[in-house]
C-alpha cells in the first residue's frame, strides 16, 4: 500500500541538509592508488618490457572504472571526488603518453597534440568552474569517451599495436571534442548556475 | 621479460581493443537511438547525443586497428 508522507515528514525532508562527504573515503583512495602505477609503467618502459608495461596501464585504466563503482556502493560521491578524478586522468595519461613518446614508442608529433590540448582542456575546465561560480566538474559525454581512448593509446604503444595508426586517428576526433566542448565551456548558459534553471539555460540554448 | 607468450599477448590486446572498441560502438548506437524522439534544445540530450556519435566513431577506429593489427584490412 503507497503512503503518503504528513505535512511534517515533507517539511523535515525539505530542510534535512544536504549530505556532507569527506574526501577521505574509499572512492579517493581507489583514486589516489592510480598514481602507484606510474613508477612501476616508468620502470617497465625503461627496462623495454612491453607487457609488463601493458599491464600496468590496464591496471590505471580499470582502476578509474573501479572509482566510481566504489563512490556508488559506499555512498561517497562528491564534487571534489569527480574533480579529482579528472585531473588524476589528465596527469596519469599524460604521463604515460609522454613517457612512451620520449622513449620513442609513440610518434612525438600527435602526443604533443594530445598533451597540448588536454592542457587546453583543463584550462577551460577552470573557466568553466570560475562561471559556474563553485567547483563543479564539467560534465561531457563524447570527453569520457575520449579519456578511455587515451588511455588506450599508451596501451597501444607499449603493446605496439598499430601504433602509427591509432595515434593519427585519434587528432581529428579530439580536435572536434575539443571545439565542440569550448563552445559548451565558455558560451553556453550552464544549468544550475546562480540565477540560472535548468529550463532557462535550454531555452537561452536555443535549437541547434 | 615476458608474462605470457608473443602470439598470446596478441590475442589478448586484439580481445581487449576489438572486443571493447566493438560492444562499446553497438552501445551508443543503442543509446543514440534511442534519444531519435528526445528535445534537441535541451542541452544534456545535445551533448549525449554528440557523445554517443563520437562514441560510436571511436569505437569503429577500435574495430578499424584491431583488423589492421591482425592482417585482415
Amino acid at each position: 500500500m503507497a503512503t503518503t508522507a504528513t505535512a511534517p515528514e515533507a517539511m523535515a525532508k525539505v530542510a534535512e541538509p544536504p549530505r556532507v562527504v569527506s574526501p577521505w573515503n574509499p572512492a579517493n583512495a581507489v583514486t589516489a592508488s592510480r598514481y602507484l602505477t606510474l613508477p612501476l609503467l616508468w620502470w617497465a618502459v625503461d627496462h623495454g618490457y612491453h607487457q609488463y608495461a601493458t599491464m600496468f596501464i590496464i591496471i590505471c585504466g580499470l582502476l578509474d572504472k573501479l572509482d566510481g563503482l566504489v563512490a556508488k556502493v559506499f555512498h561517497c560521491r562528491s564534487a571534489f571526488g569527480e574533480l579529482f578524478d579528472a585531473i588524476t586522468d589528465g596527469l596519469c595519461y599524460g604521463f604515460g603518453l609522454i613517457l612512451v613518446a620520449a622513449y620513442g614508442w609513440a610518434p612525438v608529433v600527435p602526443v604533443v597534440f594530445v598533451v597540448g590540448m588536454g592542457l587546453v582542456n583543463t584550462g577551460l575546465r577552470f573557466v568553466y568552474i570560475k562561471r559556474a561560480g563553485r567547483a563543479v566538474n564539467f560534465k561531457s559525454y563524447a570527453m569520457e569517451r575520449i579519456v578511455g581512448y587515451t588511455g588506450y593509446l599508451i596501451g597501444f604503444a607499449t603493446g605496439g599495436m598499430e601504433v602509427r595508426f591509432f595515434y593519427w586517428a585519434f587528432v581529428p576526433v579530439m580536435l572536434v571534442i575539443v571545439l565542440h566542448d569550448a563552445k559548451r565551456m565558455l558560451v553556453d548558459v550552464i544549468p544550475g548556475a546562480a540565477g540560472v534553471t535548468a529550463a532557462g539555460a535550454a531555452e537561452a540554448e536555443g535549437p541547434r | 621479460m615476458n608474462l605470457v607468450a608473443d602470439q598470446t599477448f596478441r590475442i589478448l590486446l586484439s580481445v581487449i581493443t576489438g572486443g571493447v572498441a566493438g560492444a562499446w560502438a553497438i552501445h551508443d548506437l543503442v543509446f543514440i537511438a534511442r534519444l531519435r524522439g528526445a528535445d534537441r534544445r535541451d542541452p544534456l540530450v545535445a551533448d549525449q547525443r554528440f557523445g554517443y556519435a563520437m562514441g560510436i566513431v571511436i569505437g569503429m577506429i577500435g574495430v578499424v586497428g584491431t583488423l589492421r593489427f591482425n592482417g585482415v584490412l
